[in-house]
Formats: C-alpha cells, sequence, structure tokens
C-alpha cells in the first residue's frame, strides 16, 4: 500500500483500491494522484471524505474521467458530502455505487443520522428512486432519508 | 399588484404585500394587469403564469417576482429551474409561511431601496456575529469557525456542513472572482489559492451570520460590486448543471444548491452582498425543492452607509 498526502487529504493506494479521506479543496490536485494508480479496474472508497468544494469537485471530476478511460470505477462507501454533489452532475448518471451514506431522519425519536446504504442490497428500490428505511441508531424503528430522494438517488435512476 | 388566478391564493397574497401598508392591485389575468403597470409597479405574479409568459420579466416594472402556484404548495422545481433560465430575478419557492416571510422582506427592500444586510431576515433580538478577513488565507479558518459556532448554538451537523460549502464557496468568490481591474477583467481568478495577500481598502472581505431559530443567515460581502446580477439566475437553473457541466463557475451555483433563499445585492463598483438562508425549522423535504432567488441592485449611497467602497 502507498500513502500519498496532498493538501489536507489523504490517499491510500494498493492493487485496485483507492481510499480517500479528509478534505477534497483546492489543495487537492487529484489528477496528480490518478497519475499513480494502476491502470485498469478500480474500486474508489471515499467513506472518510468530509468536505468538498466546488474546486475539488473539479478535480474529483478529473480524477474519475483518468480513471475510467483506463478501467471500470466502482465507488464504494462514498461520503454524504460527495454523493449529494455527484447527483448535480448527468456525467455520474449510472455509476456503479456499491455503498453511500445519506441523511436519515427517525420518525419516532427524531434522531438525525448519516447512515451507510447498501446499494447492492436496495438496487431495485434505488433505481425506482426510493431510499430504504434502515432502523434508528437510538431507538430501532425505521428511519426514512431526510431530504429529497433527487439529491441522492439520481445516480441510480433507471 | 398580484396577479394569480385562484381566488384564496389571491386573499393571501394581498393580505401578504398589504402588510407593507402599499396600495394592492388584484387582477386574476395578466393582459389585465399588463394594462396598468407601470415603472413603479412592484409584480407579484403566479409563477405558472410567469412560467408561460417568461418575457413578461422584460417588461418596464419596479421588480417581478413569481410565487408558488396552486394553492400556494412549493413551487415546481422545474418550473423554478425554468424561470431562473428565463433570467427571472425574483423566484419564490417555498409556501406559508415562509412565502410570508420571504415575500415582505423582498418587497420591503424594493420599496424602500434598502438592500444590504441579513438583518432583514432574522427576527428582532438575534444577534448577529461577524468575522473580517485579514489575509486570503484566513478563508479556511474563518469557514472552519463559522461551521463550529453554528453546531455550537444547536443546530444539526447536517445544517454545519451546508453551512461550511456555502461559506467556503462565497468566500472563495468574494476573493478571487470579485476584484477587477477597470476593464473589467477579473485579476485574481488564476491566483493561487493558499498564496498569502493581505486584504485592505478593497479587498476586505466580511462574513456576518446570525440564527433566530427560524433561519440561520450567512452573509459574505465584497468591496467591488462586481457580480452580473443578470446572468447569475441562469447559472444557478437546474442547480448549475449547465455550469458544472462545462467545468466553469461552480461556486455559486453549489452555494444555491445548499441553501433554502439565495440573495444577491449589488451596488455596481462599491459592494456585492450574498445572503444565504437555511430554513432550520423545517425538515428540507417540506420545503421548495429548489432554493428561492432573489437578486437586487443597490445605491451607491446604502453601500457606503454598510461599509462599501466609495
Amino acid at each position: 500500500m502507498t500513502a500519498v498526502k496532498l493538501g489536507r487529504l489523504e490517499a491510500e493506494l494498493s492493487p485496485g483500491r483507492v481510499v480517500l479521506r479528509g478534505r477534497i479543496d483546492d489543495s487537492s490536485p487529484l489528477g496528480e494522484l490518478a497519475a499513480q494508480v494502476a491502470p485498469g479496474n478500480v474500486v474508489v472508497d471515499t467513506d472518510g471524505v468530509t468536505f468538498i468544494n466546488s474546486i475539488g469537485m473539479r478535480e474529483w471530476m478529473r480524477f474519475v474521467r483518468t480513471l475510467k478511460a483506463r478501467g471500470r470505477v466502482t465507488y464504494e462507501r462514498v461520503a454524504a458530502v460527495l454523493i449529494t454533489q455527484m447527483n448535480m452532475l448527468p456525467e455520474f448518471d449510472g455509476s456503479a455505487i456499491t455503498s453511500f451514506h445519506a441523511q436519515y431522519e427517525c420518525g419516532a425519536c427524531g434522531a438525525e443520522a448519516v447512515l451507510l446504504v447498501d446499494a447492492v442490497a436496495h438496487a431495485e428500490e434505488l433505481r425506482g428512486m426510493r431510499a430504504p428505511k434502515l432502523p434508528c441508531p437510538e431507538c430501532g424503528q425505521p428511519m426514512a432519508l431526510a431530504d429529497f430522494p433527487e439529491r441522492y438517488l439520481s445516480v441510480f435512476k433507471a | 399588484m398580484v396577479v394569480h388566478p385562484e381566488r384564496r391564493a389571491q386573499r393571501s397574497l394581498q393580505r401578504l404585500v398589504g402588510a407593507t401598508q402599499c396600495k394592492v392591485d388584484v387582477y386574476d389575468n395578466i393582459d389585465a394587469a399588463l394594462k396598468v403597470i407601470d415603472a413603479s409597479t412592484i409584480a407579484v405574479v403566479d409563477a405558472a403564469i410567469a412560467q408561460a409568459r417568461p418575457a413578461l420579466r422584460e417588461l418596464d416594472a419596479k421588480a417581478w417576482i413569481a410565487v408558488p402556484g396552486e394553492g400556494l404548495a412549493p413551487a415546481e422545481a422545474g418550473v423554478l429551474d425554468g424561470l431562473l433560465a428565463s433570467g427571472w430575478t425574483h423566484v419564490v419557492a417555498h409556501q406559508m409561511p415562509i412565502l410570508a416571510e420571504e415575500l415582505l422582506a423582498t418587497i420591503q427592500k424594493l420599496m424602500r431601496d434598502q438592500v444590504f444586510g441579513l438583518e432583514k431576515y432574522m427576527a428582532w433580538g438575534a444577534e448577529v456575529r461577524s468575522y473580517t478577513l485579514v489575509d486570503a488565507r484566513d478563508r479556511d479558518d474563518v469557514v472552519s469557525s463559522l461551521a463550529r459556532d453554528v453546531v455550537g448554538v444547536g443546530l444539526p451537523d447536517r445544517v454545519g456542513s451546508l453551512v461550511s460549502v456555502i461559506a467556503d464557496e462565497l468566500l472563495a468568490n468574494a476573493l478571487y472572482v470579485a476584484p477587477v481591474d477597470a476593464t473589467g477583467t477579473r485579476i485574481r481568478s488564476a491566483e493561487q489559492r493558499d498564496r498569502s495577500r493581505a486584504l485592505a481598502g478593497r479587498d476586505v472581505v466580511t462574513v456576518r451570520w446570525a440564527t433566530d431559530a427560524r433561519y440561520l443567515a450567512i452573509e459574505v460581502r465584497d468591496r467591488w460590486g462586481s457580480i452580473d446580477l443578470h446572468a447569475i439566475p441562469a447559472r444557478l437553473a437546474s442547480g448549475g448543471k449547465q455550469a458544472t457541466s462545462a467545468e466553469g463557475g461552480m461556486g455559486l451555483p453549489l452555494a444555491f444548491a445548499c441553501c433554502n433563499q439565495f440573495v444577491i445585492g449589488c451596488a455596481p463598483g462599491a459592494l456585492t452582498e450574498v445572503v444565504a438562508l437555511l430554513d432550520v425549522r423545517y425538515k428540507p423535504t417540506e420545503l421548495g425543492r429548489t432554493a428561492s432567488f432573489h437578486a437586487f441592485t443597490g445605491t451607491a449611497d446604502e453601500a457606503a452607509f454598510v461599509g462599501g467602497a466609495s
């Protein structure tokens, strides 16, 4: 595994896998990182990404385009801050996403939480723009997506 | 003036606009209204009528304001996108009671020619906190402080996260896009964003924020007054999809997509102020899916009064 630091973003590169943590912003030249990723299919894990701004989004798009030109890109544990922005961009429609984080709210106890949604297990619902209900970490009752489905699920739309 | 086909909506809007104590004429069709509209008229128009006649906004009036249509439910995102794409500079997305608060503030700002200041959206008593950047590199610290302070007053992490994005984008716009030379060329747009640059004179950028437990308002001001108010609405349409696809100008569309009401005031050559409002009372799904948008042209005198360039 190779560890790379780009501004306030940390990356771990291993064969067929990239893990990103931190902020994707003006200080994160992801184009340089893409050059260090071996050609072929790759899984990109962004669970630890905490912030992305418009410059960061531009870098992210360049990064993904470079990887896509060399193989299949699968997104795993997509951060909530990233999935909402990916849903604003048509080029991410139909992306291979295995899981993503989303803001949920519990109707029973009022808790708000960012939960991980298994996009493979719930693929059919997601294609229909329906977010699965998930158990509340506080009271166990079903939680619902706390936002418009379009903000999280447009990328899955059939 | 209120132009709306539904009698019930007419009554609500008449009361809302009437709260300004100005004379309110009510029409159920635009053609009748057009016979009496003049340069002093503030026309509050059903969004469906505005959608059918987007060129209305080019007709001479003090302002054209599109409001939600049927039953005053939240406006359809597609309708709002269409109006923004057509260049409408006052588009209300939300239903009551937000509609009332937003419409009253908008009309009073227009009538009084007082367009600057987040206080116009806050209840009396809300404390306003401010930060002044002394160096361009202070941006990150200010954004972090702001997000921390917002969560510190009891707002959820979700709001703190949105605030980070909004403040970062508005500050980047004020620091790197707003500065222009005498020819209007944007002189800082290619500047390295990790470079130190002391901010004095027209380079001063200020951030203020407040919450009254209804709204959280974030206000960012620069002293250049260089924003093109007429070009902005189309850039915001569809959450900035056009801008983002072209890989340019993503900042303001992203800030717009993160808030519930996006208000820009500009005194040309003196001051640009962007106020992003987040409604912290309701779930996101209980509000309009798209943010409302308002653009105001301010006077040099008011800009000087609130600290703009003179």
